[in-house]
C-alpha cells in the first residue's frame, strides 16, 4: 500500500487546441478512498489513465509510494485497475482472468490458488469461477473484475466508471460493496465517476474536476456545505441546489424586490445566490413572493417547482408541508450561499457556517 | 431479427428476376461439372471417334499412379507452406500497421496493392526476378554463394511457386487480419498490460486467442486458394516442373486433360477435386461460427 502524489500534472493530447488536464496537484493518503468527479471532459478518466500509466504525462510528476513512475510501465507500477467495461479475457475462464496478472508475475501456484479463493469468497463468486465471462451477468462480470483486482494485492485501486455499465438497481448495491471493501481492505483507491452521488457516497475525499482543472477539493459533506464555485454547488446534490441571479443591498438578499435573507455583511451588488432545495422554508402565504407551479412527489418527500420573480427555484419539503399557490419563501442566513455573479467564486458573508460533522455512531 | 418479405403479384415475377443468376450457375458450374462426373466413368479417344464406358477405372488407376500421388503430396507442401508463409507475414503486417497512428492508412493502400495483380502478372514478375540467366534475385543469391536455378532444382521451382503465390495472397489476408485486431476493445490489451503481460505475452495470450476466428476463415479461403486459384501463377513461372516438382492437383488435371488428351483420367482428377472443395466449403459453413469462438 502506498500514497499517490500528483504535482502540477498535465496532459496535452498532439493537435488539441487546449491541454486535457491543465496542471493537476493532489496528494492522496496511504488508504484513502478518492472520487475524481466531473462532467465528461473534464479529464478525470485522462488522469486515471496517467496514474495507471495508459497515457504518458505531458509535464509534471506522478509518485506512487516515493517512486516516481512517469516513465514506468503499467506493469512496473503496482496499481489494478477496474475498467468500465470489465476488460475481462473472453477467452479465459473466471479463475484464469483472476490467476493471468498473478501467472505473469511468477507467483507460486498455491499461493495463487489460496488467493483466488480468498477474493471469490468475498466477492461470492466461488460457482462461477469455471464460467467463462460471457456466461456471467453484468454484475458478476463487474465482481470478477474487482476480484482480479484484489487478487494482485496492488499498492492502489484505480476504478475507471466501474459502474455505469450497470443497471440502478444493481449499481446501488455494487456501491455499497465497494463501500464494504475498501472498509476491509483499506487500499488507496482512485475512482472515477461522472455520478455525483456515486462520489458522495464512496468519497473519503472528493476531487471535483472541470476543463482540466481541480475545481474543489475535500470531504463530501464539506463540498456539499461549502461549494468554492458555482460549478461545484451545481454539481454535487440531487436535486441540484438552485442557482439564482439576485442583489445584495442593506445586508438583505433582494429577489424580484423581496428580501429572501435579512443580516448579510457582504458588499451590496449583484451576486449568484445558492440555496439547497431542502434550505428553503415555505409557508402560505397569499400574495407571497414564491409561485408554486407544479408538485412532484418522491413518496418519502416532495419537491416543488415554482418560481419568484422570473426566476424558476425548486424546494425539497417534507409531505406535512402544507401548499398552495402563493407562498412565502425564506431562507436561513447559514443556509445560504453566495457567489460572484459573473466569476462564480464563493463570497464571504460574514457569517459563521457550521462545518460539517463526521457521522457519529451512537451508544458503540 | 426482422426479415423483408417482399410479395409479387404474379408467380412467374420472382422466377424470371432469378433466372439469370441460375441460366449463369447452369450453364458454367452445374452443367460443365456434370459432363466432368459423366466423362469420367469413360474412355474416349482424342478425336472423339470411340467412347468405351469403363466404370471407376479411372480413379482406380489414379491411385494407382505414383504419378499422382506425388502429386498429391507436392499440393500438400505447396499448400502448407503457402498458407503458412502468406498468413504469417499479413499477421506481422497487420499488427505493425495496428501500432501505427498516423501513416496506417498510406501503408494499408500500399499493402493491398499486390492483389490488383493478376496471377499470371505475378507468375511473370517472380519468374523475372527469379530467371537463372538475368534475374535479379539469382544474381543477389549467387554473391551470396546460392547457385539458383529454378529450371534444374525441383526445391528452387517450389520455392519460386509459394513465394509468388504467397505474395498474392498476403493482401487478402492482411486486410482481414487488420479487422480482426481492431475489433478487439483496447482496454482488454491495457488490462493485460497492468496484468504485467509484455508485448510478445499479451499477442499471444490475448490477442491471437481472440483473433481464431478470423485465423481459421482465413485458413480455410487460403487453402482453397493454393489449391484453385495458383493455376496461372504456377503455368507462368514454372509450368509444374522441373519434372512434376511443381504439379499440383489443378495443374495436373491441366496437363493430362489438355495437353496429353487423356480426357477421362483429367475428368476423374477434377471430380476428385471437386469433391475436396465441397468438403472444405462445408467444414468452413459448419464449423467455423460455432467451433473457433471465445
Amino acid at each position: 500500500m502506498a500514497g499517490i502524489k500528483l504535482s502540477a500534472v498535465k496532459k496535452i493530447y498532439p493537435g488539441a487546441a487546449e491541454p486535457a488536464v491543465k496542471g493537476v496537484d493532489l496528494d492522496i493518503q496511504d488508504g484513502e478512498f478518492v472520487v475524481l468527479v466531473g462532467p465528461s471532459g473534464c479529464g478525470k478518466s485522462t488522469l486515471l489513465r496517467m496514474i495507471a500509466g495508459l497515457e504518458t504525462v505531458s509535464d509534471g510528476e506522478i509518485a506512487i509510494g516515493d517512486k516516481v513512475v512517469n516513465q514506468m510501465e503499467p506493469a512496473e507500477r503496482d496499481i489494478a485497475m477496474v475498467f468500465q467495461n470489465y476488460a475481462l479475457y473472453p477467452h479465459m475462464s473466471v479463475r484464469q482472468n483472476m490467476s493471468y496478472g498473478l501467472k505473469n508475475r511468477k507467483m507460486p501456484k498455491a499461493e495463487i490458488a489460496r488467493r483466488i479463493d480468498e477474493a471469490a469468497a468475498v466477492l461470492e463468486i466461488t460457482p462461477y469461477l469455471d464460467r467463462k465471462p460471457r456466461a456471467l451477468s453484468g454484475g458478476q462480470r463487474q465482481r470478477v473484475a474487482m476480484g482480479r483486482a484484489i487478487v494482485r494485492d496492488p499498492a492502489a485501486f484505480l476504478f475507471d466508471e466501474p459502474l455505469s455499465n450497470l443497471d440502478a438497481k444493481l449499481r446501488l448495491h455494487m456501491r455499497g460493496e465497494i463501500k464494504q471493501l475498501h472498509q476491509r481492505l483499506k487500499t488507496t483507491s482512485v475512482y472515477v465517476t461522472h455520478d455525483q452521488l456515486e462520489a458522495m457516497t464512496l468519497a473519503d475525499r472528493l476531487v471535483v474536476l472541470n476543463h482540466g482543472r481541480i475545481e474543489q477539493v475535500g470531504r463530501p459533506l464539506d463540498l456539499y456545505r461549502r461549494p468554492a464555485s458555482t460549478f461545484v454547488a451545481g454539481f454535487l446534490g440531487a436535486p441540484a441546489m438552485n442557482l439564482i441571479e439576485a442583489e445584495v443591498s442593506g445586508g438583505a438578499l433582494m429577489l424580484a424586490g423581496t428580501a429572501l435573507a435579512r443580516g448579510l455583511q457582504a458588499e451590496a451588488g449583484r451576486v449568484t445566490a445558492g440555496i439547497r432545495p431542502e434550505a428553503l422554508r415555505l409557508r402560505p402565504a397569499p400574495g407571497g413572493n414564491f409561485r408554486l407551479d407544479y408538485v412532484e412527489e418522491l413518496g418519502g418527500s416532495r419537491i416543488v417547482h415554482g418560481h419568484i420573480g422570473a426566476q424558476r427555484i425548486i424546494a425539497q419539503t417534507d409531505l406535512a408541508q402544507e401548499l398552495s399557490a402563493e407562498m412565502h419563501a425564506e431562507l436561513p442566513l447559514e443556509e445560504l450561499h453566495l457567489f460572484h455573479a459573473t466569476e462564480g467564486h464563493r463570497l464571504s458573508m460574514g457569517v459563521s457556517q457550521p462545518a460539517a460533522a463526521d457521522p457519529q455512531l451512537v451508544g458503540a | 431479427m426482422q426479415t423483408k418479405r417482399t410479395t409479387f403479384r404474379s408467380w412467374w415475377l420472382p422466377y424470371l428476376l432469378v433466372a439469370p443468376q441460375l441460366a449463369i450457375t447452369l450453364v458454367f458450374f452445374i452443367w460443365p461439372a456434370g459432363q466432368a462426373v459423366y466423362q469420367s466413368f469413360l474412355r474416349e479417344d482424342p478425336f472423339g471417334l470411340s467412347t468405351t464406358w469403363v466404370g471407376l477405372r479411372n480413379y482406380i488407376r489414379l491411385f494407382d499412379s505414383a504419378e499422382y500421388l506425388a502429386s498429391f503430396e507436392t499440393t500438400v507442401i505447396f499448400t502448407v507452406c503457402t498458407a503458412t508463409l502468406s498468413m504469417g507475414l499479413s499477421l506481422l503486417l497487420a499488427v505493425a500497421v495496428d501500432r501505427m497512428i498516423r501513416t496506417a492508412s498510406v501503408y494499408t493502400t500500399l499493402v493491398v496493392w499486390p492483389y490488383a495483380v493478376a496471377p499470371a502478372i505475378a507468375g511473370i514478375l517472380w519468374w523475372f526476378m527469379f530467371n537463372p540467366s538475368f534475374g535479379i534475385l539469382t544474381y543477389v543469391l549467387e554473391m551470396v554463394g546460392y547457385d539458383w536455378n529454378h529450371r534444374l532444382n525441383g526445391e528452387d521451382a517450389m520455392t519460386l511457386v509459394v513465394l509468388a503465390s504467397a505474395w498474392k495472397q498476403i493482401s487478402y489476408n492482411f486486410l482481414f487480419f487488420v479487422a480482426g485486431l481492431q475489433s478487439i476493445p483496447m482496454s482488454l490489451r491495457e488490462a493485460a498490460a497492468i496484468d504485467g503481460a509484455g508485448p510478445v505475452k499479451r499477442f499471444f495470450t490475448v490477442v491471437f486467442p481472440l483473433l481464431s476466428p478470423t485465423t481459421f476463415f482465413l485458413l480455410v479461403v487460403n487453402i482453397n486458394y493454393t489449391m484453385f486459384d495458383t493455376f496461372s501463377t504456377i503455368d507462368a513461372s514454372t509450368a509444374g516442373g522441373p519434372g512434376q516438382a511443381t504439379t499440383i492437383l489443378v495443374y495436373k488435371v491441366y496437363e493430362d486433360g489438355v495437353k496429353g488428351l487423356n480426357l477421362g483420367s483429367s475428368a476423374a482428377q477434377s471430380v476428385i477435386l471437386m469433391s475436396i472443395v465441397i468438403a472444405l466449403t462445408f467444414i468452413q459453413f459448419r464449423f467455423i461460427e460455432r467451433r473457433v469462438q471465445y
